[in-house]
């Protein structure tokens, strides 16, 4: 029997090896250990000797084929032996073989398209014919014929039964409403971002109620807390339970504010630019003052303090139903034109319900101004996660003491009430903040011009 | 007396290796060491067979019989069978990663190391351990190391119990050459010393790491040399002579029974590259050819015991068949056994 | 009961073994007359002679090495490793060699060998000399990784660690060495991978290790005052865990919080989560569940840094109240 010459096995993690070159040619006579042919490897390139003394015949593998180990690429003939002792599989590529140049067409029918062993189960189980399902790599994988049949049943397809409910719910309330029947969706969840929990369900408390209570003899509309509404109760309980806040409040004359607010608007006409409001005037102000003060453009994050570079002013803005805070993002860095141009947009865009995401977020201090109210003061609850907000009451004519010799003179008057988070800001801290503002209100131009 | 040298004493003069050809008369050596004819041929014999085991599990590889990788160790038999048979059958062994030749030598059953090295369940890992991890704690083998150098510590254990168990058998632990550079290497030879435990230390020079030349390797030469620093006395010698490995091995065991730990290093040569991806390119094929032809430790002992007349060629033939035979046997007995069920899969995690 | 320390628990554990089995040994760095780093084996060279009680040059690599020789010729050595941070110089022969023999050899070795080391932060001796590295072991099929927190428990473990066939880590924590706790008269064992609860409760399963198991029930006291009832489990031995008895527990209380001194990234507390989680005990689950570990850093030298980076009871506190207030 002829010695069958195998691709050798070289590397713990080798498949396979390409034919670099044949060394010896059918009919040669070679000795075991003699190199007969350079294979390569993704690693090296490597002599491959004999099996065994005799003649190299029956060649089935070319150059440049590549060859998984183990598998026979010739036979040694050994004394006596010729060509007829060869395996019959043997005889036809030698023919191909010794008429070099060309490549085996026997190697070329053989092809057949590469696949994962997992993908041509599939496919047999599929009954799919894997030489129409596109290969998404070099071979065809599972997922490839995963795709061509979720492709050819598509139109079919219709959604589980099994669909996800998107209510948030614990395991155990899940497991409890399963048990007794009872729908989560009728259930108002007492957990955070309304989750409902076990003791929810097992309490069978109705929540969604459609229905209206009665409490005595009062009867009430019922305005289900959802929505703005609820988000805004969420925050303000989360905001006064968590946040010891103290407040501060100072007057000031806005006199010169308002006399500023005079001259640019006409520059703002002339050039036909944004009406400025006191609002704007305020904000710009707020911001050389956070510059000044950074515990108060600072956020509480479990240990840490962030102290903010940038000064991105919330104005808290009314609604029909509610209360938006737009951003002034870098307002530090904004002329007032600028300010009030932006601050328009945004206020304008909140009343048509146009705001984005990113219009509302990344605040770092709030400005609430219930002065066109004719509100003279209030105190304000921080929104978090900032630590101060600052409300801004009417500016109201009153008589003052406005020098050392006790006299008296009626002034426009602007009370600004300041709430700020205790745990970051000190009482001195803020007071400072305060005396800042309180300077520029009354001395604007530098600032403004 | 050895025709290596001792190290005690001697430092400088030792500038490179020492590879001393052994006196040709071999009749007066083997009755100097007090060696029958029969133990000569026995070792020639092992010889062989460590010799036809590392061939064929080259050939097994090359078939893809083999899951894993293997370190041979085809040329380094002389120091396998000469340590094995100077040290008592009851002495303990610590084996490294090139370690086929040393279980053999020691005895191991080359069916059950055939197996395992097929990963069949019958195998003395049960196929669990593979050509790197075989042990036969029958034959106290306690194990070859995948790791290099890591058998060197865990001999200054085994010395030490021997040594709290009174009792009279000693530990010799192989490691190559690139294993003495290790830092446990260091620790270890220090507390040996130390504590004057029964240990054989073998060094086990071919004189590569895996393409590292020794000598860019170790700042001083030879490794040897080394135990000087822990007050150990030390041998380099000829390990592809055997009577020479023998006879120093016999000298340095004895030692380590009386409590004087020693360290000898062998200077040998691997024939297999590293792994068969090895090109050797980091050797010329003059110097692979210069050890095979001229330092050949089975022609040169095969030579010698034909020339004292103990072996003529009819008998060296039928030796080397009869090795040859038995390593089909244990191939035949491996391929015929199963695969360990995939269910033991946790088992031997805990005792 | 007599009341003593957990030191002395640790020593009474190893003089009474070595006085019980010959082929108990202890090795390790001035462990003679100096009496090891914390005074462990203070007193044992006297009593047992310098061969068993064998000081060894400060080579930890070849310590444990030299354990594991000794172990496959059926000695029983206990090493101390001074720091637990000092083994990582010898972490080849535990993990590579010790945890893997009686495996990559078919089960025809075992390897008994038992490794001290005392862990833990809260002395000032910083990062080298302060890290929880328990579940780092708990990677290494082979090994037991044992973790007492009470001289009980200490005990009682150790007895079984060194009685055990397979390699044992003992941690101990240096915080705990002078704590003191009833120990039952004669000889006990505790099993591996049984864990005790240290504490009952119906509202919060709260898991924890070593030292963590001290601050978690002075917590737990303090809290039962305002009606939180906290069931404080201590696993014991992390490897094995005994999951069964923490989702029992959970299944109870529908809450879980595991506490412990090691980084949180990769810690133990992960382990026990998904274990719960991917339990039965899921459907009882009723909050989300929560770890409270030491930060990813490793341990500072200054006072204020060393409490910052691992759990402190104030910490602790917070964390069971927003649980089971349902703030998460």
């Amino acid at each position: 029997m002829p010695v069958p010459f195998i691709m050798p096995k070289f590397d713990m993690d080798q498949e396979d090896a390409t034919i670099a070159s044949w060394e010896k040619k059918e009919g040669d006579f070679v000795k075991a250990e003699e190199t007969v042919l350079i294979v390569e490897t993704s690693k090296v390139a490597i002599d491959v000797p004999a099996p065994a003394t005799g003649t190299l015949a029956g060649i089935l593998f070319r150059q440049g084929d590549t060859v998984p180990v183990t598998t026979v690429i010739a036979y040694i003939l050994k004394e006596g032996e010729s060509a007829a002792d060869l395996p019959k599989q043997a005889a036809i590529p030698h023919e191909t073989a010794s008429a070099n140049a060309t490549v085996p067409e026997q190697a070329a029918a053989t092809v057949v398209p590469a696949v994962t062993p997992i993908a041509a189960r599939l496919a047999k189980e599929k009954g799919v014919d894997l030489s129409k399902v596109p290969a998404s790599g070099e071979r065809i994988t599972r997922e490839d014929v995963e795709q061509y049949l979720t492709a050819s049943t598509v139109p079919n397809a219709k959604p589980g039964p099994n669909s996800r409910m998107a209510i948030p719910a614990t395991p155990a309330a899940r497991r409890l409403a399963r048990e007794t029947g009872v729908s989560l969706e009728s259930i108002q969840g007492s957990g955070p971002r309304g989750r409902v929990q076990a003791a929810d369900v097992s309490s069978g408390k109705p929540a969604r109620r459609a229905v209206t209570p009665t409490r005595g003899d009062r009867t009430a509309q019922v305005v289900p807390l959802a929505g703005m509404r609820k988000k805004i109760a969420e925050r303000m309980t989360a905001s006064f339970h968590d946040i010891p806040h103290i407040s501060l409040m100072v007057e000031a004359d806005a006199g010169a504010l308002e006399d500023a607010r005079v001259v640019l608007n006409e520059m703002a006409e002339a050039e036909g630019g944004a009406k400025i409001s006191l609002t704007a005037l305020l904000v710009k102000i707020v911001a050389w003052a956070l510059e000044r003060n950074p515990y108060l453009n600072a956020s509480l994050d479990d240990d840490q303090i962030q102290l903010w570079q940038d000064a991105n002013i919330g104005v808290a803005t009314a609604l029909p139903d509610g209360l938006i805070v737009p951003v002034i993002k870098r307002a530090n860095r904004q002329t007032i034109c600028e300010i009030a141009a932006a601050l328009a947009d945004l206020s304008g865009r909140a009343r048509d319900g146009k705001l984005t995401l990113p219009d509302v977020q990344g605040g770092t201090f709030t400005i609430s101004n219930l002065g066109m109210y004719g509100i003279h003061q209030f105190r304000a609850v921080i929104n978090p996660p900032e630590s101060a907000i600052l409300a801004v009451g009417a500016v109201v004519r009153k008589p003052v003491v406005i020098n050392e010799q006790d006299e008296i003179a009626v002034r426009p008057m602007l009370t600004l009430t300041l709430a700020a988070d205790h745990r970051v800001i000190d009482g001195a801290v803020a007071a400072r903040f305060l005396a800042d503002l309180v300077q520029a209100i009354e001395a604007p131009a530098s600032l403004l011009y | 007396m050895p025709s290596g040298k001792l190290g005690a004493g001697v430092t400088n003069e030792v500038k490179k290796m020492v590879v001393e050809e052994a006196g040709d008369d071999l009749r007066a050596r083997a009755d100097r060491l007090q060696l029958s004819d029969e133990q000569l041929v026995e070792m020639f014999r092992t010889m062989c067979e460590i010799r036809h085991f590392e061939y064929m599990a080259d050939k097994l590889y090359a078939m893809g019989k083999v899951h894993g990788t293997m370190h041979l160790s085809a040329g380094q038999e002389a120091v396998a069978v000469g340590t094995a048979r100077a040290v008592h059958v009851d002495d303990y062994l610590i084996n490294h990663h090139r370690g086929h030749g040393h279980f053999i030598a020691k005895g191991a059953d080359i069916k059950l190391m055939m197996a395992e090295f097929l990963g069949k369940d019958t195998g003395y890992c049960r196929g669990r351990g593979g050509s790197m991890h075989i042990a036969d704690f029958s034959s106290n083998s306690l194990g070859a190391n995948g790791i290099v150098g890591a058998g060197i510590p865990q001999a200054v254990g085994v010395g030490l119990a021997l040594q709290m168990q009174k009792s009279k058998q000693i530990v010799l632990a192989i490691f190559g050459d690139g294993a003495a550079n290790e830092g446990v290497f260091h620790e270890a030879l220090n507390m040996v010393a130390l504590w004057k435990l029964p240990v054989l230390y073998v060094c086990e020079n071919n004189k590569y790491g895996m393409s590292m030349d020794i000598e860019r390797a170790a700042a001083k030469l030879p490794i040897a040399q080394r135990a000087e620093s822990y007050g150990m006395p030390w041998y380099c010698i000829d390990g592809n002579d055997i009577l020479t490995v023998y006879d120093t091995m016999k000298t340095a065991a004895e030692s380590a029974r009386s409590g004087q730990p020693v360290l000898v290093e062998t200077l040998t040569y691997r024939y297999f590259g590293h792994s068969k991806s090895d090109r050797n390119l980091y050797r010329s094929k003059a110097e692979i050819e210069e050890w095979h032809e001229r330092r050949d430790p089975i022609k040169r002992f095969e030579a010698k015991l034909t020339q004292a007349g103990i072996m003529d060629e009819a008998l060296a033939r039928k030796i080397d068949d009869d090795a040859l035979a038995a390593i089909d046997e244990a191939v035949a007995f491996a391929e015929a056994s199963p695969d360990p069920d995939p269910s033991s899969l946790t088992e031997f995690v805990y005792a | 009961m007599p009341e003593i320390t957990y030191l002395e628990a640790v020593r009474q554990a190893l003089w009474e073994e070595m006085k019980r089995d010959d082929r108990v040994f202890l090795l390790g760095e001035d462990i003679g007359r100096y009496g090891g780093a914390f005074g462990v084996t203070h007193g044992m060279l006297d009593e047992f002679g310098p061969e068993r009680v064998r000081e060894t040059p400060i080579s930890e690599a070849t310590i444990v090495a030299t354990a594991i020789g000794a172990s496959m010729l059926g000695m029983r050595p206990v090493a101390e490793i001074m720091f637990m941070d000092f083994i990582y110089l010898a972490l080849d022969q535990l993990v590579n060699q010790a945890a893997k023999m009686r495996f990559m050899f078919g089960g025809r070795t075992t390897v008994p060998i038992v490794l001290r080391m005392p862990g833990g932060s809260g002395t000032g001796a910083a990062a080298q000399h302060s890290q929880s590295i328990e579940s780092m072991f708990m990677h290494f099929p082979g090994l037991k990784v044992v973790n007492p927190s009470t001289p009980k428990d200490a005990k009682g473990l150790l007895l079984t660690a060194i009685r055990d066939p397979n390699p044992v880590v003992f941690v101990e924590h240096k915080l705990l060495y002078k704590t003191k706790g009833q120990v039952p008269e004669g000889e006990y064992t505790i099993p591996f991978g049984v864990a005790e609860i240290k504490r009952p409760g119906k509202d919060l399963t709260l898991v924890a290790n070593n030292v963590m198991v001290m601050r978690s029930l002075a917590v737990a006291e303090r809290l039962a005052k305002e009606g939180i009832d906290v069931e404080v489990i201590d696993p014991r031995t992390l490897l094995p865990l005994d999951t069964e008895t923490i989702i029992e527990s959970v299944i109870k209380t529908g809450r879980l919080l595991v506490v412990h001194e090691a980084c949180q990234t990769g810690g133990w507390a992960g382990e026990v989560i998904a274990s719960v989680t991917g339990s039965r005990a899921f459907d009882y689950l009723d909050a989300p569940v929560r770890r409270l570990a030491g930060k990813d850093v490793p341990i500072p030298y200054n006072r204020l840094l060393e409490r910052a980076a691992v759990p402190q009871e104030e910490d602790i506190e917070c964390e069971i109240r927003a649980i089971v207030t349902g703030k998460y």
